[in-house]
């Protein structure tokens, strides 16, 4: 299998865009006071790698299976110029685009899904028809570890293996957040690489703040003929030293307080 | 006003002849001419007459295995990327289990995706689990939804092609194994149109499906009577076709659904409200199966039978929506070769 070469990105790079996503975030979260902010913290080394390494609009797909993660898509895609950033401002607001839980309306994505354990069924069909189409596109997929839990993942896992879709990556954000508590304390999904490799997929467990590493991974994913999928372990306050540790990391509150002192923490971090 | 005697517009004389396999075929004719359509099957590729297809068309048949919630939001992707995705399976897999794929990965983001759902009603001995007796209703509650219900042979051949451009997702409902052909070659099936196929003006005979045969022989059977009856066919239950109806309505004392479905919102449902929202004040009746479920059985027709989707079931509704008094006439059994089909 040839794949077009991807860029490359220094471990600066990646840093800085990573907590680019985590700035936009918190930007867009700030006004309503809470918000999806510990989706785009755990999610932003991900982003950094998928968006500078990876992915390339023009070829690829992009599927965000949960929703409420288009925050960190947005704020990605604004980064690298997909989106204007003067519309992160509309996030969350009435008659935006930008809604909080994505929507045929959410731009920068070929597919998000509010109702969980959809997306990567969805993304197997467009690796599907991209396969009967003769297009040598990737099809990359958000999911999180809480959304396995929903048995439509699995059902379009051993699809896709059984179909040798290679040219589909997984990433899961693997947080340990859902909305009742820590994702460990409901309902165990681990292991959850053993799971995935039992399905018959080339799977790669990393640090997912570690964003070189995800970055390898993807790389490594693109030479497979299985599909893939990115075990990306990660934190819901990942990378914002200034959020209290009791934070609920599915719907952080943000105070307007809080907000400006993770603003200036992001930017001084920055430079 | 038509003669009593003579035959609905376009109808065959009962018992009917049979054919096996007119969607199948369909289907792979309309797939030999039009590379966008593919083929998806939920583990029911010859019960679904798909076969014919995978043999054919290998490259565009996708077998999704048993599992349906996948499939629907597979098909829904494929069809953002320009194909027309036909999804067969069960009508109550294809929509009491996959409901939310079908309503968030196919039906809001308004994709062509056509579902087929077999084995309608109380069609299927194989009990409630296998009986879609509420896919009508909670097909037509989904905005954009187009609702098809053919009678027989010749409407399911029309229908593949009637449905393969709509902008939107459509869902087709078709009895499996032996088809009857009730119209003759003259019978055009349009989408979103119903059909008078006969002027009576005392009672107006509504049917859909599989009940229309026995709305054709309950008319018969009422004109013996002297009751008049109008026969109207309406294989699109949504989008309805409000004009017919209730230009029929507003000739008639009295109307009679009849499906293959419960009475809660299905064909009789939508009739109903064409009634009370264009203002008329016309008794209804609806035949169907009275909310509640089926059960398991040797034989569809014995629970047609036992759940009153027969023949004199719509004779004695019309009997009572005209309010005409006394025992309502009795509809003759009839008889039935093998390979024919007449309703119970």
């Amino acid at each position: 299998m040839t794949e077009p070469p991807t860029a490359t990105a220094t471990a600066d790079e990646l840093q800085r865009f990573a907590d680019g996503v985590r700035l936009h975030a918190v930007r867009m979260v700030a006004p309503h006071g809470m918000g999806y902010l510990g989706q785009a913290l755990s999610s932003a080394e991900v982003m950094a790698a998928l968006y500078l390494t990876a992915y390339r609009p023009e070829h690829d797909r992009m599927v965000c299976s949960p929703g409420h993660y288009v925050i960190a898509h947005f704020a990605a895609a604004a980064l690298t110029g997909q989106l204007d950033a003067a519309l992160l401002e509309t996030y969350g607001h009435e008659d935006s685009d930008l809604e909080a839980i994505g929507t045929e309306r959410s731009p920068a994505l070929d597919l998000t899904c509010g109702t969980l354990g959809t997306g990567l069924s969805g993304a197997v069909g467009l690796a599907l028809a991209d396969r009967m189409l003769g297009h040598d596109g990737r099809v990359f997929v958000l999911t999180s570890d809480g959304e396995l839990q929903e048995g439509q993942t699995w059902e379009a896992a051993m699809f896709a293996a059984h179909h040798g879709l290679g040219r589909l990556v997984a990433l899961v954000d693997a947080n340990d957040s859902q909305v009742d508590g820590p994702v460990s304390s409901l309902t165990t999904v681990e292991p959850v690489a053993d799971k995935w490799r039992a399905f018959g997929w080339d799977v790669h467990d990393v640090d997912g703040h570690d964003a070189p590493a995800v970055a390898d991974a993807l790389g490594r994913a693109a030479e497979s003929p299985l599909p893939s999928v990115v075990v990306a372990r990660t934190s819901t306050s990942h990378g914002l030293d200034v959020l209290p540790p009791d934070a609920d990391g599915h719907f952080i509150k943000l105070s307007p307080e809080l907000a400006a002192a993770a603003v200036e923490e992001l930017e001084a971090r920055r430079g | 006003m038509a003669e009593q005697t003579a035959l609905p517009r376009g109808v065959r004389p009962a018992p009917y002849p049979t054919v096996l396999k007119p969607y199948g075929n369909a289907l792979l004719e309309l797939a030999r001419e039009r590379d966008d359509v593919v083929c998806l099957s939920g583990d029911l590729t010859r019960q679904c007459e798909v076969d014919l297809f995978q043999d054919e068309l290998p490259e565009r048949f996708v077998h999704a295995g048993m599992a349906e919630g996948n499939m629907m939001s597979m098909a829904g992707a494929m069809a953002r990327r320009g194909f027309k995705p036909f999804v067969h399976t069960f009508g109550v897999f294809a929509t009491r289990r996959p409901f939310d794929q079908v309503v968030n990965s196919i039906a809001y983001p308004r994709l062509p995706v056509r579902i087929v759902g077999f084995m309608p009603g109380l069609s299927s001995p194989g009990g409630p689990s296998h009986q879609a007796i509420e896919d009508v209703a909670i097909m037509r509650a989904i905005p954009g939804m187009t609702v098809v219900d053919v009678a027989d042979a010749v409407e399911t051949r029309q229908a593949v092609r009637e449905i393969v451009d709509v902008p939107g997702p459509v869902y087709l409902r078709l009895k499996r194994g032996e088809i009857p052909v009730v119209f003759d070659d003259t019978h055009r099936l349009e989408l979103g149109q119903a059909q008078v196929l006969q002027q009576g003006g005392d009672v107006a005979l509504v049917g859909s499906g599989m009940m229309l045969t026995s709305v054709l022989q309950a008319a018969e059977v009422l004109a013996g009577a002297g009751v008049r009856a109008t026969i109207v066919n309406v294989p699109t239950i949504k989008p309805l076709d409000e004009e017919t109806i209730a230009a029929v309505v507003d000739t008639v004392s009295g109307v009679v659904t009849a499906e293959n479905h419960t009475v809660v919102g299905g064909l009789g449902s939508a009739v109903a409200e064409v009634i009370a929202e264009w203002g008329y004040a016309c008794p209804l009746r609806r035949v169907g199966i009275a909310d509640t479920f089926g059960e398991g059985a040797k034989s569809g027709p014995h629970l047609f039978r036992k759940y009153g989707l027969t023949t004199q079931a719509v004779v004695t509704a019309a009997w009572d929506a005209l309010g005409a008094g006394g025992p309502p006439p009795q509809a003759p059994d009839l008889p039935v070769a093998a390979g024919e089909y007449a309703p119970v």
